[in-house]
């Protein structure tokens, strides 16, 4: 299976999803208006990815900034990877961002996968 | 709702109150009236403290200064995963409601910021609003600019000449300020809201200002200046496939009575246009069914008449063919057909255009709406074998008319013994029906309030056939509480709840008189008359202009032999998966054969040794039953064709279908039953009895009887009302053909009436089984394979046989007569002498042997006045020669079948054997008529071979005349002279025929209906 790599602009985060490496990685800032569109490939590729996973996926989430909009296609990921077996998910927020913080236990409140949170400065 | 969705409401109303500045006191009021709608009094508090937390309420002051910016995107995620939870319980319809809730709530202080309205879109797409119904609806709440309102799913009341917007639809009227309408597409919901000054009621209750309600079925809107706003109208302005339609139904009965006179209606007159849904009330007696089928034209006014489109729905029924469907209260079913071949073969009698699969995806497309697609394969069975539930039945022969989308459509209690969520199911798809244009007549018994108020219109009859209201089904409430002055009369639904209760109105129509005691008398306070005199003062129903086109018609039916075809295969479908009746029918001939032919079969060689069919005396008899047995098989098999048929025939009417393509197929299906019956009889019963060299011929007879049979009992299935009643009559009519075969009874030896020593007499012409014996009897004694070598010689030798041995006796003693008492002066002696010589006269008219009587005239010499000595000794010349020569010629004959017979045996023939296998002794003992003491008969003056009939040749005495003695082998008619088997099948297969137009003009029935007609008059 391809990876996915979507490199990184000032509005859209770094996306790097490869099955090989098991790497699945969210990074920077999404302030999309039309943030579903945006994230469609991964949508799509997650759920290629769903038909033969790893035993374990462990995704990580790195956001700077998140607009409403695109927290919603963020739950929409988070619901596909639930029905993987042996996902995690990984929240990274910065120490002074409570926020970010906050919309990670949210979410993690929403969906049964497992949240670790970590701090990054 | 459910606690867990208030819940939910609650923290979601929090949520959007809270951002860009927080709460407001209005809003906050917002909510708790929403609480108070939903909740009881004591839960309220708990939940308003829940949202105050969630919004960050305080009461001692402004809270929102101190959230300032709330962290939205989190708000956002909370909000995503409450709608998530109230996706999974709530309907679509709630959630738009729940939609609207939401948008009211910020319009309730219109503080339309922008955080707030992303996070109810955000529920908008969660919910699966669709972007532009979300954007309809946003506009709809909280837009105050007219122009903008561009939509045509908003309707706008108000006062203005012009609407404000193109798309806008719009109604003017004398109003204050704006009422709007807005319909939800997806969900089939209306909303309404008013912006002005003036008190509207919704449904009695008066609209508050910048509120949104829900405009629900049935509701009514009274405004200020006192006009009505309908629910069905207003549904009517937003269906745009209505006011394509065009279609006007105008009925004026002025007056209905029954056959017998009664009055069955009085006055009744209604008048709709397209998309409307009518509900017909009344207590039982009332004339509901009555009136529906005098609005269906199954029944014709006496006075008045129905309209549609202006054309008389009696005088035209070729433009309105195919516009009417009717549904009756029972099941108009094909029971051993599945729930699709049932719709199926219907389909396929209306729409001859479409291709098969067209027509299967059709009703692919019925059965799915009506939600029948997990049952279309079971077959439907009998109320009493149930398959299918009485819904689900109801639902399916409402799509039998459905599925060919009649303009009108007339429904007699489709809700009857149905359960509460099934009639509110089969009054939605009604209602769907109606908002699709079709104009729906519905009889309803009880209905709870929520059908109640689905109806646009109600009629309710009083006993007698009496009209005492026809409005909308709400006003009815208030209107008879009003008519008899009780309180609130203003209000026809509870304040809370909006329930309606329709018993109200019957208990109100029905009341009684209370005596002096508090018991209610048998008389009513107010009579059918008064009530409807009443309602004729109150209510002027205006006639619709009729429309100018043809009603809308979806119908195409089939060529009629196209229809016979589906109508066979339909049938044939129907019969073969009958498994029980197949059997029956398929071993019920051979099984009869084998009883009736083993139990005959016994040994009947002379010495008892062996069986030979020569010498079985049982032949003849066995021949009779087999007849019999072809008559009552056919009779049988057909006589419940047409009974069991008549319901869906019924139905089938509206269609237009050819009555006549109905009875080809029926006749073609009994036709090959009987076929197959008779050719297993005749197989099984020839092949045991060793019957040879027959089969065909007797199989053609037998089932040529049978489908006789056939019309005849399709001809009193189509007559009687009931089966029972049908195979009373089967002995009626079988009795006869057996008495007056000819068998049991000889025809000479008759009631004087009809017995006829010289011919078959009439009345016995009239019976198949006489024609079907002797063509049977005639062909096997006359051609079986030993016989038909020497019929010839034989029957020669029996004319001269006949003719020296009796016929010139009887003569010769005739002549005696004549020369001994030819002078007497005795008036009564000489007019026996003119007999005598009539005798002799008639005796040699077609006599060819005239030897000794050349230049004599014997008209002149044969009388009173011509005889002479001399001539009578010259006659008597002749006689003895005459005898003479007969015998001459009878010799001749036996010399040369006896020739003949050696010449066979010295081919290597055994003709004893011949005989034994061919040649029946009783059977020619029979066909002869051996057993009769006199051989010559003298009738009116005319000698009459009795013996020998199959020797005989027909003497007819004009060319129509084809009647002869019984058994007599050839038949004459026009002057040519036909085999026996041949005439007689003619002879059956014409009453076959007669029969058929009997039925085909269903003369029975309406000879039937004209002596029902007659009644007994009850002498006190």
């Amino acid at each position: 299976m391809a990876p996915l790599v979507i490199a990184e602009t000032s509005e859209t985060p770094n996306i790097l999803m490869d099955k090989a490496q098991g790497k699945f990685q969210i990074t920077g800032r999404s302030i999309i208006d039309n943030a579903s569109n945006f994230y469609q490939p991964v949508v799509d590729w997650l759920k290629e990815y769903a038909k033969a996973p790893n035993s374990e996926s462990l995704v990580s989430f790195k956001f700077e900034y998140l607009n409403i909009e695109s927290s919603k296609s963020v739950l929409d990921l988070l619901t596909i990877l639930e029905k993987i077996n042996g996902a995690s998910v990984i929240w990274y927020f910065n120490e002074e961002d409570e926020d970010m913080e906050e919309i990670g236990e949210e979410l993690a409140e929403l969906v049964t996968i497992p949240f670790k949170f970590e701090i990054y400065s | 709702m459910s606690e867990e969705i208030l819940k939910a409401l609650t923290q979601l109303f929090a949520i959007i109150t809270k951002q860009d500045g927080g709460v407001t006191v209005n809003e906050r009021q917002y909510v708790i009236r929403f609480f108070q709608q939903e909740l009881d009094q004591a839960s309220i508090q708990a939940y308003l403290e829940r949202y105050d937390k969630y919004s960050g309420y305080s009461e001692k002051g402004p809270a929102h200064q101190l959230t300032i910016a709330a962290p939205s995107v989190k708000d956002s995620i909370v909000t995503l995963g409450i709608c998530k939870k109230i996706n999974r319980t709530l309907t679509q319809k709630q959630k738009v409601i729940v939609l609207i809730k939401l948008l009211e709530l910020v319009g309730s202080d219109n503080k339309f910021t922008p955080q707030r309205m992303e996070i109810i879109n955000t529920v908008s797409t969660v919910f699966n609003i669709s972007a532009e119904e979300y954007k309809l609806i946003e506009t709809f709440v909280v837009t105050t600019k007219m122009s903008d309102l561009d939509f045509t799913d908003i309707l706008v009341v108000n006062a203005q000449p012009e609407k404000s917007a193109k798309k806008q639809k719009h109604i003017q009227t004398e109003i204050d300020g704006n009422l709007f309408f807005l319909k939800v597409p997806s969900v089939d919901l209306y909303f309404t809201q008013y912006l002005g000054d003036e008190s509207h009621y919704l449904n009695g209750f008066v609209m508050q200002h910048n509120r949104i309600y829900l405009f629900s079925h049935g509701s009514t809107i009274k405004i200020q200046s006192g006009d009505a706003l309908y629910y069905s109208d207003i549904i009517a302005d937003f269906n745009e496939e209505l006011q394509t339609t065009k279609l006007s139904f105008n009925a004026t009965i002025d007056e209905y009575r029954f056959p017998n006179g009664t009055l069955g209606l009085k006055d009744v007159v209604v008048s709709e246009g397209p998309g409307k849904l009518i509900g017909i009330m009344g207590a039982s007696g009332a004339g509901k069914t009555t009136l529906l089928n005098v609005l269906a034209g199954l029944e014709k006014p006496t006075k008045g008449e129905i309209l549609i489109n202006g054309y008389n729905i009696h005088a035209r029924p070729d433009k309105i063919k195919g516009v009417v469907g009717y549904v009756a209260q029972d099941d108009l079913l094909i029971e051993e057909l599945t729930v699709f071949e049932n719709l199926y073969y219907n389909a396929k009698l209306c729409f001859a255009h479409l291709s098969e699969t067209e027509i299967a995806d059709r009703v692919q497309e019925v059965l799915e709406n009506l939600g029948l697609e997990t049952r279309k394969d079971l077959k439907v069975g009998s109320v009493l074998d149930k398959k299918i539930s009485g819904g689900q039945r109801k639902r399916l022969n409402i799509a039998l008319e459905l599925i060919r989308e009649p303009a009108i459509l007339f429904l007699d209690e489709p809700t009857s013994g149905l359960s509460s969520r099934d009639s509110e199911n089969v009054i939605d798809l009604l209602k769907e029906l109606s908002l699709k244009g079709k104009l729906v007549f519905v009889i309803i018994h009880q209905p709870s309030s929520d059908i109640y108020k689905m109806f646009d219109k109600m009629i309710i009859m009083d006993t007698g056939g009496y009209p005492t209201y026809y409005g909308t089904p709400v006003e009815a409430v208030s209107y008879f509480k009003r008519a008899t002055h009780q309180a609130h009369s203003n209000r026809g639904q509870c304040e809370t709840c909006g329930n309606v209760n329709p018993e109200q109105i019957f208990n109100i129509i029905e009341a009684k008189v209370v005596d002096e005691y508090g018991q209610p008398t048998n008389k009513r306070k107010v009579t059918p008359m008064q009530w409807h005199d009443m309602f004729k003062s109150k209510f002027k129903v205006a006639a619709l202009a009729n429309e100018k086109e043809d009603p809308p018609q979806s119908l195409h039916i089939p060529s009629k032999i196209k229809q016979a075809v589906i109508f066979a295969t339909r049938d044939l479908k129907a019969k073969i998966s009958n498994r029980q009746y197949l059997l029956i029918n398929l071993l019920e001939a051979p099984f009869l054969a084998l009883i009736l032919s083993v139990i005959i079969k016994y040994k009947s060689a002379p010495g008892g040794e062996e069986y030979l069919f020569r010498f079985n005396e049982n032949l003849p008899a066995y021949l009779l039953m087999s007849i019999i047995v072809a008559l009552f098989m056919g009779l049988t098999v057909s006589a419940e064709e047409i009974i069991r048929d008549r319901k869906i025939l019924k139905r089938e009417s509206f269609l237009n279908l050819s009555w006549n393509s109905y009875l080809v197929s029926k006749l073609g299906i009994l036709f090959l039953l009987s076929a197959i019956q008779t050719l297993m009889f005749v197989m099984v019963g020839n092949f045991i009895l060793e019957i040879k060299g027959m089969t065909l011929a007797f199989w053609f007879i037998l089932f040529s009887a049978s489908c006789m049979a056939n019309v005849l009992g399709l001809n009193i299935s189509s007559a009687f009302n009931s089966a029972v009643t049908v195979y009373v009559l089967i002995p009626l009519l079988l009795i006869p053909q057996m008495i007056l075969s000819g068998v049991l009874f000889s025809f000479d030896k008759l009631h004087t009436a009809i017995s006829n020593k010289e011919k078959v007499p009439f009345v016995a012409d009239l019976m198949v089984s006489r024609w079907a014996y002797e063509a049977l009897a005639v062909h096997q004694f006359v051609n079986n394979d030993y016989e038909k070598a020497f019929y010839p010689y034989e029957k020669e030798a029996s004319i001269a046989d006949y003719k020296s041995a009796y016929l010139a006796d009887e003569l010769l003693k005739q002549n005696q007569f004549a020369l001994n008492h030819y002078q007497s002066d005795d008036d009564s002696i000489s007019r026996k002498v003119g007999v005598a010589l009539t005798i002799i006269k008639n005796g040699l008219s077609n006599e060819l042997f005239k030897e000794g009587l050349e230049g004599k005239n014997l008209n002149t010499a044969l009388t009173t006045q011509g005889y002479s000595k001399e001539f009578g000794q010259h006659f008597e010349l002749y006689l003895t020669n005459f005898k003479k020569h007969y015998q001459n010629v009878y010799n001749e004959q036996v010399k040369t079948a006896d020739l003949k017979m050696a010449f066979y045996e010295k081919e290597g023939f055994d003709l004893n054997k011949e005989k034994n296998n061919y040649y029946n002794e009783s059977l020619a003992d029979l066909v002869k008529n051996v057993n009769t003491k006199e051989r010559l008969s003298v009738e009116n003056n005319r000698p009459i071979q009795l013996i020998d009939p199959v020797f005989q040749t027909p003497n007819p005495i004009h060319p129509l005349d084809y009647r002869t003695g019984f058994f007599f082998p050839k038949k004459g008619f026009l002057g040519v002279q036909y085999s026996t088997y041949l005439f007689n099948s003619v002879a059956i297969w014409l009453m076959t025929v007669a029969l058929y137009i009997m039925l085909y003009f269903e003369l029975l029935r309406k000879l039937l209906k004209s002596t029902g007609k007659i009644t007994f008059v009850n002498r006190k």
